[in-house]
């Protein structure tokens, strides 16, 4: 058994050297295939850490009463608290409306001071844990005594919640056509690489090789040039850590997200997995024609 | 290489096997075993054009056999079959006593290390010396690897190449590459030798050399089929001649020439 290994491994690796202008062509095209596959898997990533913050962000506003009593307003944040739906709740007085205001409308200054009182109301933020808990909570709270209205802002909620599924739906898509393709490429060089050494199998077979002598050193072969385009696809991805760090910083500047803690493991991790597994795959259905029927 | 008189004897059984093949006293086996056998072999591929029609052929242990024909008369088809790269459409196959019909695909390299087999291309791998084209054979059908160097020296000598051992087939002529095919057909020890067109690539006076070796490696005790277009050849050795026209047998004649001579 480990001879068979040895001898496998050996001969895979001949193979590789021998046809080395085959072995680079099939590892050149493992290589910009996977690079397609993790730039597209770090885009997607990011659209999805965009795509649930653009979620956390989705508040219920439920201005109250300048006549409610300060104590069951304390209760009702509480209970809002309580409620598995929401995430968090924030109370925003009076006077911090109006300072909100300004500061977003410095222009209107005069015109705010030139009034007698302060027409803000105060108001109740809630962030919910799902977008379409929206209903829910502002039904609840419409019928809350502290509550003057509810911001009605359904039909806002509704349109971002069908346009962040499409984008989600339509990021996997894309993903998994991507996926199907550089699995056909690839594939598809490998199998050039197993038929230019179609003598060689040939040869094996006449002599009397078993189907596993014949399958296991171009497996391995396989298995090594995913291997290889892995690497390498690691490699230029790590050294290209640092402008795509910039970049994605730029972009997620806005965002509170942690959005590359762990994208450069999980992408490395895909790589490695998607190139000797791709690889492996390759060889099997490539050498499968040849084997005795 | 140390030729052999050429036709200095025809009986083959009576001959010891390759040197160094362990057991098997000399001076046995009983006449009638028979290697090789074809009863009612019809062979028809998917595209409707039938390449053999009722063929018999009965090859004892020993015997060397010109099969001769035009091409096109089902000379490679009988080749494929023994090799068991295709499957008789009708009729029975049988290798040492083994119905190729009914073999399992896992027996299937089993029987063709019973077969040695040699053809006009050589089939050589380029990137390796003669010694590892013919260690090659070994390697892949999972023989101990300290067992191969003394198997490949002993199949060398047979065929006179032990002094080209660590050259290249580029480095090489046509009869030397041919010899190392030779020479990698034998590491087996086969029951039957096939030699498809083996001179087809060579000028007369080398075609003789292989003739040559053929013939001893017959006295060795391998049963020899040799398929042919080279009459002066096969009718200078007056061996059994099978002649193939359009798929039938239609001679099968002991002592032979290429041509009919009736």
């Amino acid at each position: 058994m480990i001879a068979f290994v040895a001898f496998s491994l050996r001969r895979a690796w001949q193979g590789l050297w021998h046809n080395r202008l085959m072995s680079v062509a099939a590892t050149a095209t493992m290589v910009l295939m996977l690079a397609l596959l993790s730039g597209l898997i770090i885009l997607l990533t990011g659209l999805d850490a965009t795509l649930k913050y653009v979620e956390q962000e989705v508040q219920v506003v439920a201005y109250l009463k300048d006549s409610a009593n300060p104590q069951d307003v304390n209760l009702l944040e509480t209970a809002l608290g309580q409620m598995p739906q929401v995430t968090e709740v924030s109370y925003v007085s009076k006077d911090q409306a109006l300072t909100d205001f300004l500061g977003r409308h410095p222009d209107e200054a005069e015109v705010v001071n030139s009034l007698p009182t302060n027409p803000l109301p105060a108001s109740l933020q809630i962030n919910l844990r799902d977008p379409n808990d929206y209903l829910d909570v502002a039904a609840y709270l419409r019928n809350q005594p502290p509550v003057d209205r509810v911001l009605n802002i359904k039909q806002t909620v509704d349109q971002m919640v069908t346009v962040i599924g499409i984008l989600r739906a339509g990021g996997i898509g894309v993903l998994v056509v991507v996926g199907l393709i550089v699995l056909f490429i690839i594939v598809n060089t490998i199998r050039l690489a197993v038929v230019s050494r179609a003598d060689e199998i040939e040869i094996m077979r006449l002599v009397g090789a078993s189907d596993a002598f014949i399958r296991w050193p171009f497996i391995f072969e396989g298995a090594l040039v995913g291997l290889f385009g892995a690497l390498i696809t690691i490699a230029v991805l790590w050294l290209g850590q640092g402008p795509i760090t910039t970049v994605m910083a730029d972009y997620f500047k806005v965002l509170p997200v942690e959005a590359s803690a762990t994208v450069g493991r999980d992408v490395a991790l895909v790589v490695l997995g998607t190139g000797v597994g791709i690889g492996v795959l390759g060889s099997y259905l490539s050498i499968r024609s040849y084997l005795i029927r | 290489m140390a030729m052999v008189s050429a036709v200095s004897s025809d009986s083959g059984p009576s001959q010891p096997r390759l040197p160094g093949t362990p057991g098997k006293p000399a001076g046995k086996p009983v006449r009638s075993r028979v290697v090789l056998a074809m009863e009612g072999v019809t062979k028809s591929y998917p595209n409707g054009k039938v390449a053999l029609r009722g063929v018999d052929l009965v090859v004892p242990e020993g015997d060397f056999v010109f099969l001769v024909g035009p091409s096109g008369a089902g000379k490679s088809t009988i080749i494929k079959l023994l090799i068991r790269d295709e499957m008789a459409t009708k009729g029975v196959v049988l290798l040492d006593g083994r119905d190729l019909a009914r073999l399992k695909r896992k027996e299937v390299p089993r029987i063709r290390r019973k077969i040695g087999i040699v053809f006009q291309d050589f089939k050589l791998l380029p990137h390796k010396s003669v010694r590892e084209n013919v260690a090659f054979a070994l390697e892949v059908t999972g023989a101990p690897r300290r067992s191969i160097g003394p198997v490949v020296d002993r199949v060398l000598r047979v065929v006179g190449l032990t002094g080209q051992a660590d050259q290249l087939p580029g480095q090489l002529s046509g009869g030397e590459q041919q010899r190392t095919a030779i020479a990698r057909a034998l590491v087996h020890n086969p029951r039957l030798f096939i030699a498809d067109e083996p001179t087809g690539n060579l000028d007369p006076l080398i075609s003789w050399e292989i003739i040559q070796l053929l013939l001893r490696i017959n006295e060795l005790g391998v049963t020899v089929l040799m398929a042919t277009h080279n009459a002066e050849v096969v009718t200078a050795l007056r061996k059994r001649v099978v002649a193939l026209e359009d798929g039938r047998v239609v001679r099968d004649q002991t002592e032979a020439a290429y041509h009919r001579e009736d």
